[in-house]
């Protein structure tokens, strides 16, 4: 009983929760140590998180030639796989902060953008009817529903913080950082997301599971 | 025993699918198909990941040099100035609701799309009406209805046929098909689809139909004009 007390209380103390935070990073630390190579992924996610042009760059390095064959292959026209250089990587800057790591690889979404502008820039040069575009054909996975209805969600669940305690242990590492960031460390999207050093996208994604699982176990044990 | 029979897509279509290269209609039929059909997602999904391996293998991938009068770096520079996103652009939900078979059915999504410029129901034979839309350049692309009872003239087709059942069911010789079920025919089937119970399908032709019997064979002229008809539509339009 008095044990469980005071875990509550280390729980909603800033001491408790720096050393949680300090083992995530360390955590993190190791995993960058072992990639000698930055990956595509740190790459998309720095553009993603703070427009890092460098970061860019490199991704255009990396990518554009790809982009160009797959435009030559689809096209069969050098002046299009060109434009399609151009509209993938476009593209890819706007996007960034959307790219969510848990759903795949950097170079898999970069290969999904870039057939999919491929495709909506071929109708468009046939001047075939644009009442379907590839996103509808290609739907991105769903879940870009309710971040919105996490914030407004909010005030409810610091009052239940102290009942959810006992089920956090059951969220996943990465979905208990990122409740901690936002709800106990009181961060907002984008300052967790630079911390942890994961895309926006994700944050929001693992939010929007951890905070449905959440509630899937308060509702069990009513 | 016929192999061409297919309730699902078959990998070789789904994987040029996940490659885009797909004209429009069968790119539609093939998503809404999988919009119905778990088992093709995953699959789809493993395929992307194989396509995707060789995109960025250099071994595999082609080393096209693109032209060096590209200024790769002025596009780069114009590209960082533009502003991110901070969440998916908000796309308008389209449902169709359609009325069929004394029941209201929800099409697949990337289909309600389609269906947004509007169908104009045609009745072609008895109990059997099509609503044509146009898609691309290379297809006919058609939403059939089968009244229960209905039977299609005998047929083959010159081009491919798919079929995409979305509600019902209907039969020919070689089976009887049920709703999300994916059906390719090719030339060589000479087949008369009936329905017991009434259908609704969604069907993607490579060229027109070939009516092989009876009265029937007076419409094969008419079949081959609306079928070129489609075609410049989409072209013109």
């Amino acid at each position: 009983m008095y044990r469980n007390y005071a875990k509550q209380e280390g729980f909603n103390t800033e001491v408790g929760l720096t050393v949680r935070l300090a083992s995530m990073n360390n955590s993190s630390q190791s995993l960058d140590a072992e990639d000698t190579v930055v990956s595509d992924e740190s790459l998309l996610i720095a553009v993603g998180n703070h427009q890092d042009v460098n970061a860019f760059n490199q991704l255009f390095e990396r990518f554009s030639k790809k982009i160009f064959a797959l435009g030559m292959k689809l096209t069969r026209n050098e002046q299009l796989a060109n434009d399609l250089i151009q509209e993938a990587m476009l593209n890819v800057w706007q996007k960034a902060p959307l790219y969510d790591l848990d759903k795949g690889s950097a170079k898999g979404w970069i290969f999904t953008l870039s057939r999919n502008r491929c495709f909506d820039m071929l109708r468009k040069q046939k001047r075939q009817p644009n009442c379907v575009s590839a996103d509808d054909i290609w739907p991105p996975e769903s879940g870009g529903e309710p971040t919105t209805l996490v914030h407004e969600d909010r005030g409810g669940l610091e009052v239940e913080l102290s009942l959810i305690e006992g089920y956090f242990d059951q969220l996943s590492d990465p979905q208990r950082a990122v409740v901690e960031q936002i709800y106990l460390h009181d961060r907002t999207h984008e300052e967790a997301s630079a911390y942890l050093q994961i895309p926006l996208g994700t944050l929001k994604s693992r939010l929007r599971l951890a905070v449905a699982k959440l509630r899937s176990l308060i509702g069990v044990e009513d | 025993m016929n192999t061409d029979v297919n309730m699902h897509p078959s990998s070789q279509l789904l994987n040029q699918f996940i490659q885009g290269e797909l004209a429009t209609g069968k790119s539609i039929i093939v998503s809404a198909h999988m919009e119905l059909c778990k088992s093709c997602c995953a699959k789809a999904k493993e395929l992307e990941a194989l396509a995707v391996s060789s995109w960025v293998d250099p071994s595999i991938a082609p080393q096209l040099e693109s032209p060096s009068a590209t200024d790769y770096s002025s596009m780069v520079a114009s590209i960082v100035q533009s502003a991110q996103l901070s969440s998916e652009p908000v796309e308008e939900v389209v449902e169709v609701q359609m009325d069929v078979l004394d029941d209201s059915i929800k099409l697949p999504k990337v289909l309600a799309k389609a269906a947004q410029q509007g169908l104009n129901w045609k009745q072609v034979a008895g109990g059997i009406s099509e609503a044509q839309l146009i898609l691309d350049d290379e297809t006919q692309c058609e939403f059939i209805y089968m009244a229960p009872g209905s039977k299609v003239p005998v047929h083959t087709h010159k081009g491919s046929e798919t079929t995409l059942v979305l509600k019902g069911s209907f039969e020919d010789e070689l089976g009887e098909y049920k709703a999300s079920d994916f059906i390719v025919r090719d030339t060589q089937h000479h087949h008369q689809p009936g329905s017991k119970e009434g259908c609704l399908c969604f069907a993607v032709l490579d060229s027109p139909l070939k009516f092989t019997q009876g009265l029937a064979r007076f419409m094969n002229p008419v079949n081959s004009y609306t079928f070129k008809k489609a075609i410049s539509k989409a072209v013109t339009s």
